[in-house]
C-alpha cells in the first residue's frame, strides 16, 4: 500500500482543525534510568502524584517522586522491558482499581486483577476509582454507636469495637494476629446470613501485604470451608510481588471498601500488616533515593499510615447532602489494622505511630499464647477507646464485673506465688480468675453469637463455676450451651433482642447452671 | 530540536543572565557571545582542559580570558562569576539553556514530526502552521522517519505528545481492548 505523505497531511489538517485540545495531548518524558523495578523519567511537566504513567511495550508505571526535573516511578509489571531513553507518557488517570459487588467472593492483586484463575470481573469504566482518596471530614461523620461482633469472646466482651473505629492487632510473629481477622470474617456470617445482597451483611476485605504464598493461600481456603468468602474480598500482594505492589495493596483495598461504604453498606477491612508494608514502602523510596530518616523509614512514614486509617469513618445519615459523591447515608469502614512486632517492642517507630493513629490496640503476648490462653490477648494493657459506646447494655453490665475480677485476679496473682496461706477470700478470688480464663479461651474458627457469649461469661461471673475443676470448664461450656439451646431456645433470642439480661432471664441462666454442673462433677 | 538536558542549576544562572540582557537592551548580543562561547567549549583543546580537576582553578580561569576577551561586559561579568561560585559547570549546557529561554521569550517551540514516510517542505510548514494554531506558540518542526508508525505522524513538542499515527491509535485499541470490562459490562467503556 502506498501511502501519500500530502494525503496523510490533508487528514491531519483536519483533525488539527478539530483538535479537543488539552486532553489529547500528553505531557511526556525520556526514560533516564531503570533498574530494581523503579525508574527515573526526564520531563513530564505535568505529571501528578501517583499519575499512572505509560512506557512503550504496554508497560505501566506510577509517578511517586516528582522533582524539579525528573520524575521517579515505579514499574508495574515486566521492568525488562524498558529501556533508557524510551518515551513515557502521562496518562492524566491516578492509579485506579475496580470496585464493586463483582469483586466478592474473589481474590485480586494490588491493581485489582484477579489472581484465582476464575475468570475477568464485570465492571465498567466507572467501577474504577482511584486508590488514594480523602477521608471523609469531620461533618460527614457521625459517632460510632453499633459493635462490630468479633465473636471472640475476649474481645467482644472487654475490648469492643465499633463499626467505624480503627482498632490495631499487635502483637509479635505466631501470636494468633491472622487468626482473630480470619474468626472476625467468619463472625460476621452473623449479620445477614452470609448473603451479600442482605444489606445487614457486613462486607469484609482482608489485604494480605508482605505475607508469604502460603499463608493467603491457607486464609483463603479457611474462609471458603467456613462460607465466609460470598461477602469478602481478599486483596494479595505477597512477599513475591514487586514492593510498590505490596504497599499500594492497602490502598487499593481502601477504596474497594469505600465503594461499599459510600452505598450505606458496612465494611470491615483487615491491613495484615502495616509494619511489612512500611518496610515495601521504605525498600521502594530508598531506591528512589528519598532521604532515610529514623529506622531508615521515609520521613512521610506516618502519614503513609495516618491516610490509609483516617478513611476508616461511620458516614452521618445526612452526608449524602453535603457531598454528592456519598450515594447513602449511615455507612462504615471498620479498619482492624496489624503491626507485628519484634520482640514485644511496642515501642519501636512504627508501632508507636499506628498506636497513636488508631482508636485502641488488642495486645497478643506470645507468653499467654505459649502457656496456652488462646486467643493471646493481654486484657489488662488492651483497649478500645470508642468501643464502649457501641457495646450492648446486656454485654455491658456483664463485662465490666469480668474486668474487674480478672484485674483482681492478676493483682493477686503476683503475691500468691511468694505466699502459701492464703484467707479465704483471696482463696476465692483467685478460683473465680481462674475460671475467668478459662471461659476467655476459644479455639480457632469458633466465633460465638453475642448471646452465647453472654451467657457463658455470665456463668462465669456470677460465681457459678467456681466449685469446678478448671480442666473441666470448656467441656461445661458446651454442655451449657447445648441445654440452653435445647432446654431455653428463647433466652437466646431475648438477650439479643432486649438487650439486657433481666432477672427472669438470670433466674433461667442460674437452673441451667445446677442442672448442667453435676455432670461434671 | 535540542536534546540537551539542562539541568535546574544551569537554568536558574542562564535565567539570570537572559533577564539581565533583556532589560540592558543586550539580548541579541549576549546570545551571539553565548554562542560563541559555546563552540569554543565544544572544541576538545580548550574544553577538556577547562574542566579538567585535575588543573590548577585560577589556571583553567585564565584560558578561557582570550576567548571572553571583546565579549559583551555582561558576559565577562557572569563568567566571572561561575569560576567565582566555582560553578563552571554551567557553562557547558549555557547555550542550550539559554536557547530555551530565547523560545519561552518568543513563544516558540521546537519540535520532531515523527512519520512514516519522509515528509515535503510544504507538507512540513502547513502542519507546523495547523499545530502552531492549537499550541499556541509557533512551531518549527523537523522530520524524522519511523517506519514503525506504519502511517500518519506523531509530534513531540515542548515536552507534550501528540500521536495521530496508525502504531498510536492500534497501541490505544490494544490497551482499551485488554483493560476493557467483558462485554455484557462493555456499553459504557
Ligand atoms: N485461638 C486459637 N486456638 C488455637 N490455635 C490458634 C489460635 N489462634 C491461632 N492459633 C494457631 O497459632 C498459629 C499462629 O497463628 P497465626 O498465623 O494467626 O499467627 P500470626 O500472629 O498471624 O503469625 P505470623 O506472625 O506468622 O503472621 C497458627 O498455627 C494458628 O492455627
Ligand atoms: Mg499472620
Amino acid at each position: 500500500m502506498d501511502l501519500r505523505a500530502s494525503e496523510v497531511t490533508s487528514i491531519l489538517e483536519k483533525e488539527i482543525e478539530n483538535y479537543q485540545g488539552e486532553s489529547d495531548m500528553r505531557s511526556v518524558g525520556t526514560v533516564l534510568s531503570v533498574g530494581d523495578g523503579v525508574s527515573r523519567v526526564w520531563g513530564l511537566e505535568d505529571c501528578m502524584m501517583n499519575e499512572l504513567l505509560e512506557f512503550p511495550g504496554g508497560v505501566r508505571g506510577v509517578a511517586l517522586n516528582l522533582e524539579e526535573d525528573n520524575v521517579g516511578c515505579v514499574l508495574l509489571g515486566n521492568a525488562s522491558k524498558v529501556k533508557e531513553g524510551d518515551t513515557v507518557r502521562t496518562t492524566g488517570r491516578i492509579i485506579s482499581v475496580p470496585t464493586g459487588p463483582s469483586l466478592l467472593g474473589r481474590v485480586v492483586n494490588a491493581l485489582g486483577d484477579p489472581v484465582d484463575g476464575r475468570g475477568p470481573l464485570s465492571v465498567t469504566e466507572a467501577d474504577y476509582l482511584p486508590i488514594e482518596q480523602p477521608a471523609p471530614s469531620v461533618v460527614e461523620r457521625q459517632p460510632v454507636d453499633t459493635p462490630l461482633q468479633t465473636g471472640i469472646k475476649a474481645i467482644d466482651a472487654m475490648i469492643p469495637i465499633g463499626r467505624g473505629q480503627r482498632e490495631l492487632i499487635i502483637g509479635d510473629r505466631q501470636t494468633g494476629k491472622t487468626a482473630l481477622l480470619t474468626d472476625t470474617i467468619i463472625s460476621q456470617k452473623n449479620t445477614g446470613g452470609g448473603d451479600p445482597d442482605n444489606p445487614e451483611q457486613v462486607i469484609c476485605i482482608y489485604v494480605a501485604m508482605g505475607q508469604k504464598q502460603s499463608t493467603v493461600v491457607d486464609v483463603v481456603q479457611k474462609l471458603e470451608a467456613q462460607g465466609a468468602m460470598p461477602y469478602t474480598i481478599v486483596v494479595s500482594a505477597s512477599a513475591m510481588d514487586e514492593a510498590s505492589m505490596q504497599y499500594l495493596a492497602a490502598y487499593a483495598g481502601a477504596t474497594m471498601g469505600e465503594r461499599f461504604r459510600d452505598e450505606g453498606r458496612d465494611v470491615v477491612i483487615m491491613y495484615d500488616d502495616l509494619y511489612k508494608q512500611a518496610l515495601a514502602y521504605r525498600q521502594v523510596m530508598l531506591l528512589l533515593r528519598r532521604p532515610p530518616g529514623r529506622e531508615a523509614f521515609p520521613g512521610d512514614v506516618f502519614n503513609l499510615h495516618s491516610r490509609l486509617l483516617e478513611r476508616a469513618a461511620r458516614l452521618a445519615d445526612n452526608a449524602p447532602e453535603i457531598n454528592p459523591r456519598f450515594k447513602k447515608g449511615g455507612g462504615s469502614l471498620t479498619a482492624l489494622p496489624v503491626v507485628e512486632t519484634q520482640e514485644g517492642d511496642v515501642s519501636a517507630y512504627i508501632p508507636t505511630n499506628v498506636i497513636s493513629i488508631t482508636d485502641g490496640q488488642i495486645f497478643l503476648e506470645s507468653n499467654l499464647f505459649n502457656a496456652g490462653v488462646r486467643p493471646a490477648v493481654n486484657a489488662g494493657i488492651s483497649v478500645s477507646r470508642v468501643g464502649g459506646a457501641a457495646q450492648i447494655p446486656a454485654m455491658k453490665k456483664i463485662a465490666g464485673g469480668l474486668r474487674l475480677d480478672l484485674a483482681t485476679y492478676r493483682e493477686l496473682q503476683a503475691f500468691a506465688q511468694f505466699g502459701s496461706d492464703l484467707d479465704k477470700a483471696t482463696q476465692k478470688v483467685l478460683t473465680r480468675g481462674e475460671k475467668l480464663v478459662e471461659i476467655l479461651k476459644q479455639g480457632q474458627y469458633v466465633p460465638m453469637k453475642v448471646e452465647d457469649q453472654i451467657m457463658v461469661i455470665y456463668a462465669g461471673t456470677s460465681g457459678g463455676l467456681d466449685d469446678l475443676a478448671t480442666s473441666k470448664v470448656p467441656a461445661f461450656e458446651k454442655a451449657f450451651l447445648a441445654h440452653m439451646q435445647d432446654n431455653y431456645p428463647d433466652v437466646g433470642t431475648t438477650i439479643r433482642e432486649e438487650k439486657k439480661v433481666s432477672d427472669e432471664v438470670k433466674k433461667l441462666l442460674d437452673e441451667a447452671l445446677a442442672a448442667v454442673k453435676p455432670q461434671f462433677a | 530540536m535540542s536534546t540537551t538536558r539542562v539541568d535546574g542549576v544551569t537554568r536558574r544562572y542562564a535565567g539570570a543572565l537572559f533577564e539581565l540582557a533583556f532589560a540592558r537592551g543586550a539580548l541579541d548580543a549576549v546570545q551571539a557571545d553565548v554562542e560563541r562561547l559555546g563552540r569554543e567549549l565544544s572544541s576538545p583543546a580548550i574544553g577538556a582542559y577547562l574542566f579538567d580537576t585535575r588543573v590548577p582553578h585560577a589556571e583553567r580561569r585564565s584560558k578561557l580570558e582570550p576567548v571572553l576577551a571583546g565579549m559583551h561586559q555582561l558576559m565577562q561579568n557572569f563568567v566571572g562569576l561561575l569560576f567565582d561560585k566555582r560553578r563552571e559547570a554551567v557553562l557547558l549546557n549555557l547555550s542550550a539553556a539559554f536557547h530555551e529561554r530565547r523560545l519561552l521569550l518568543d513563544r516558540a517551540a521546537e519540535g520532531v514530526v515523527e512519520s512514516a514516510v519522509p515528509l515535503g517542505e510544504a507538507e512540513l510548514s502547513k502542519l507546523a502552521a495547523a499545530l502552531s494554531r492549537v499550541m499556541d506558540k509557533t512551531l518549527h518542526l523537523e522530520n524524522r522517519v519511523t517506519p514503525d508508525l506504519i502511517a500518519g505522524v506523531r509530534v513531540v513538542a515542548d515536552n507534550r505528545m501528540i500521536d495521530f499515527s496508525a502504531r498510536g491509535r492500534l497501541d490505544g485499541l490494544r490497551r482499551t481492548m485488554l483493560s476493557s470490562p467483558l462485554p455484557s459490562a462493555a456499553s459504557s467503556a
